[in-house]
């Protein structure tokens, strides 16, 4: 394949859905052998443009041209056809199907009248062979944890002979490792002449893998450039419109008394002696790997996962937590880590999840709700959290990851909480958004909140943190002072495996 | 022997299947110790005949339940086939051609399900509720809101008795034709959900229906066939209920759909979608038809046969759960990378 020729043209490209223009004469080229960027907050048009470009929408006017074809409506089958393969950013893989299963999924290998599974095993494990993943093409896919899952998806999305690869926010579920592993398959895809699409919202990835940027906001085209001819600032400012002062805002505040504290926590593989202190003024982060147990810690303080054994002290006094209710009644809350899937009914309007953890202080005794203090409760989570939204009555599915995140934490913040853990607040969310979150937690730490941060990202938890306790597999290995700490020492203590030579040997029996 | 046990139990479904004719044996041989009978030939042979309509109704609602999705109208197509069959043969049209104008009746009320779930994206239960009531109604005008006379009194007495041998009473190499015919068609549909690509195709959209569609599968297609299936299998039902009674009842199948969703149920079909083995199907209809032969002839009331029946089903699934989830609740943990 020829290097640096325009494989990908999208002129004047407009999409609109029922009340929002997404697209406004958007145009995107994308040559051969490069990595291109496609950046912008949440909401700007890239996801809606790369479902054009792969065929999941239809665009509304428009000319889109691959290989030097013109191209009317495209179905996902015919855009697989002629070599575009996307990587949604929610995984799409069927979860008890096989890992060969999903790959050949919709061009399935016939011999006779039978699916030939041996061929297409073989030629899965051959896929992912070349991609030095090691993964097994019989495994059933709801079995691998969410890394694995990508790295399926992108050799499911390689085996079809990509040529045009549309990564949406691939890096988001990946641990460090992961992503080297991920970065250097998409350097061998570049070499090869394929041309990549790849969106994400950490911006810090970029300078590894990206030959060009292209810019869109509020669903029209801004700008394309070389990426070294530019600065993240710059970048960002194009995105925002505006520029960002600070990414990681932090204010000072005096470390008060103990809140909360954690004693010899066991609950299940993944959390094991965990014991910890959280002090009014100050934010403690969590930093790991992916599976480090940090979430599986926050789940067992909250009551979802049952404990093993282990202490929970609020204020000095020990609380026993059996279920999310008491977590509640004590004062403690969480805002998980999957927005839709545990933080939010997403067809629920925003009014009704702000109410639903509190109301037993809308109801009266005889458990009718108070639509007045509703209301109330309603109007000052949106002032206070900024969260932009017409009205309180939109379904929460419909707003954008960061004003989501934001609902998660005002339904919270509605009552009284002592402690309040954030299990990877910012996945997924824009810049801009990102900060407004940090704020948040700042103001909480100034009215003498306890903050958990949980977060895979370094430089935000460096950042924003006071104190860091680094995981690593179900253990606390380190506790480190964010100011006086680097990245590389959190990294250290974060893969500070126990040996587990003997451990190895016993499960690969089983 | 250990490694090929391993590798049948990594069949998804594979365990359930097994469990649920492990169940079989242990309710047959207990049925067996109470009244002896159970064991004779001839209650044998009138078991598989019996549970032939339970392992038909079973495949069909399992290939639905795989889906994710679900298919009320099974009686009412049952109760078309027959009324439909049986009207046109007590009026003295052939039976090839009854045949084939119940067969062409009952595909369409399969079709018709299948738009509107695969293509209107009505929510299948209430879909399947409407052609259950207007499937019931055609059932009922066929032949003017009464059942039909006697099939012999149409075709006559010889043509009648063949098709009534042929479907119920006849039988080849020892055992009813019923269950030969049973036995075929789900060889065939086992064969077809396991083997071929409709089959894979049915268990990723139970699974995850965005990720089947954005990899080029035909929702609409696939879902539609599910539903034939189902119509199908609804069909001979139909037929072998026809050649039963030798006449066609408005009533025929009333309630079979749950017959089906029950055997299913009982085999480890998830009612969720995305697992299930036919095979299990296969013991979930034996069980059933085990149980109401076993407590008929130890002589208990049909009350409390309805009872146990209604137990073992929600038992079924709920060890199920139990069993994948273990007794807290708590998510399976994530495997370590190694």
């Amino acid at each position: 394949m020829r290097m640096n020729e325009v494989i990908v043209s999208m002129q004047g490209i407009s999409k609109s859905f029922p009340g929002v223009k997404a697209l406004d004469n958007v145009r995107f080229e994308l040559r051969s052998g490069e990595v291109m960027a496609l950046l912008g907050e949440n909401g700007a048009g890239k996801s809606t443009l790369m479902k054009i470009l792969s065929g999941v929408y239809t665009r509304d006017a428009g000319t889109i041209e691959i290989f030097g074809k013109s191209y009317g409506d495209l179905t996902p089958k015919q855009a697989q056809a002629v070599g575009v393969a996307i990587i949604h950013q929610e995984l799409n893989m069927c979860r008890h199907l096989t890992v060969a299963e999903n790959m050949f999924l919709g061009r399935e290998i016939y011999k006779g009248f039978m699916l030939d599974n041996a061929a297409m095993e073989r030629e899965a494990a051959r896929v992912l062979g070349e991609l030095k993943i090691d993964i097994s093409p019989r495994q059933v896919v709801g079995d691998l944890p969410v890394s694995k899952q990508q790295m399926v998806e992108i050799a499911k999305a390689l085996s079809t002979n990509a040529r045009v690869l549309i990564m949406d926010e691939p890096t988001s579920a990946l641990t460090s490792k992961e992503i080297d592993d991920l970065f250097r398959i998409i350097r061998q895809l570049r070499a090869n002449g394929c041309g990549i699409v790849y969106i994400s919202h950490r911006l810090e990835e970029l300078a590894h893998i990206v030959d060009r940027v292209t810019i869109m906001r509020d669903g029209q085209y801004i700008t394309s450039m070389n990426f070294q001819d530019v600065t993240l600032d710059e970048i960002i400012a194009h995105m925002v419109g505006r520029e960002i002062k600070e990414k990681f805002p932090r204010v000072e505040c005096e470390k008060g008394k103990k809140v909360f504290e954690v004693k010899h926590l066991n609950a299940g593989r993944m959390v094991r002696d965990v014991s910890f202190e959280l002090y009014e003024g100050e934010i403690v982060g969590f930093a790991g790997l992916m599976g480090a147990g940090r979430t599986e810690t926050t789940r067992a303080i909250f009551g979802v996962d049952p404990k093993e054994s282990g202490e929970i002290l609020l204020d000095g006094k020990p609380v026993s937590i059996c279920s999310p209710q008491d977590a509640i009644q004590a004062g403690i809350v969480l805002a998980p880590e999957d927005r839709k899937k545990d933080g939010l009914c997403t067809k629920l309007s925003i009014r009704h999840n702000i109410a639903l953890p509190n109301l037993d202080l809308l109801c009266n005794r005889l458990g009718v709700v108070s639509t007045t203090k509703e209301d109330a409760m309603c109007d000052q989570a949106v002032d206070n959290l900024k969260i932009k939204t017409p009205n309180v009555d939109v379904d929460a599915g419909n707003l954008s990851g960061g004003n989501q995140q934001k609902v998660v934490v005002g339904k919270w913040l509605a009552r009284n909480s002592r402690v309040v853990m954030f299990d990877e607040p910012t996945r997924g969310i824009d810049v801009a958004a990102k900060v407004e979150i940090y704020n948040l937690m700042n103001q909480l730490k100034q009215q003498g909140i306890a903050v958990m941060f949980v977060s895979s990202e370094m430089p935000e938890v460096m950042g924003i943190a006071d104190r860091i306790i680094v995981m690593c597999d179900g253990r606390i290995t380190g506790e480190l002072s964010a100011r006086e700490t680097t990245q590389n020492e959190i990294l250290t203590y974060a893969t500070r495996f126990e040996n587990k030579f003997a451990q190895d040997e016993g499960s690969a029996k089983a | 022997m250990n490694k090929k046990f391993k590798q049948l139990m990594a069949v998804r479904g594979m365990g359930a299947a097994l469990t649920a004719f492990v169940g079989l044996i242990i309710i047959y041989v207990a049925f067996g110790l109470i009244q002896p009978q159970v064991f004779s030939m001839r209650n044998i042979l009138n078991l598989l005949r019996s549970m032939s309509k339970y392992l038909l109704i079973g495949v069909g609602q399992s290939y639905l339940l795989i889906t994710g999705n679900i298919d009320l109208s099974i009686g009412s197509v049952v109760a078309m086939s027959a009324m439909i069959s049986a009207t046109m043969m007590s009026s003295g049209v052939i039976v090839p051609i009854a045949i084939l104008v119940a067969l062409i009746c009952c595909l369409a009320v399969g079709a018709v399900n299948g738009v509107l779930v695969g293509k209107f994206r009505l929510p299948p239960f209430i879909a399947t509720m409407g052609t259950m009531f207007v499937g019931r109604g055609i059932a009922y005008m066929v032949n003017g809101n009464r059942n039909t006379n006697a099939i012999s009194s149409g075709i006559g007495k010889e043509a009648a008795d063949r098709f009534q041998n042929f479907f119920y009473y006849g039988s080849t190499a020892g055992v009813y034709n019923t269950f030969w015919i049973a036995l075929i068609i789900f060889l065939i549909f086992f064969f077809l959900l396991s083997k071929t690509r409709t089959g894979r195709h049915i268990y990723a959209i139970g699974s995850n229906p965005d990720a089947a569609k954005l990899s080029g599968v035909s929702v609409l297609a696939t879902v539609t066939k599910a539903y034939m299936v189902s119509a199908f299998c609804s069909f001979v039902v139909g037929l072998i209920l026809c050649a039963q009674a030798g006449m066609g009842n408005m009533e025929a199948g009333n309630v079979y759909e749950m017959y089906g969703v029950a055997a299913g149920v009982i085999g480890g079909v998830s009612p969720l979608g995305g697992t299930g083995l036919l095979l299990g199907t296969f013991a979930g209809a034996a069980v059933w038809q085990t149980l109401e032969n076993g407590l008929s002839m130890a002589g208990a009331p049909v009350g409390i046969q309805r009872i146990v029946i209604g137990i073992i089903v929600v038992g079924a699934v709920l060890m199920d759960i139990v069993f994948r989830r273990g007794i807290g609740g708590r998510k399976p943990a994530k495997k370590a990378d190694k």
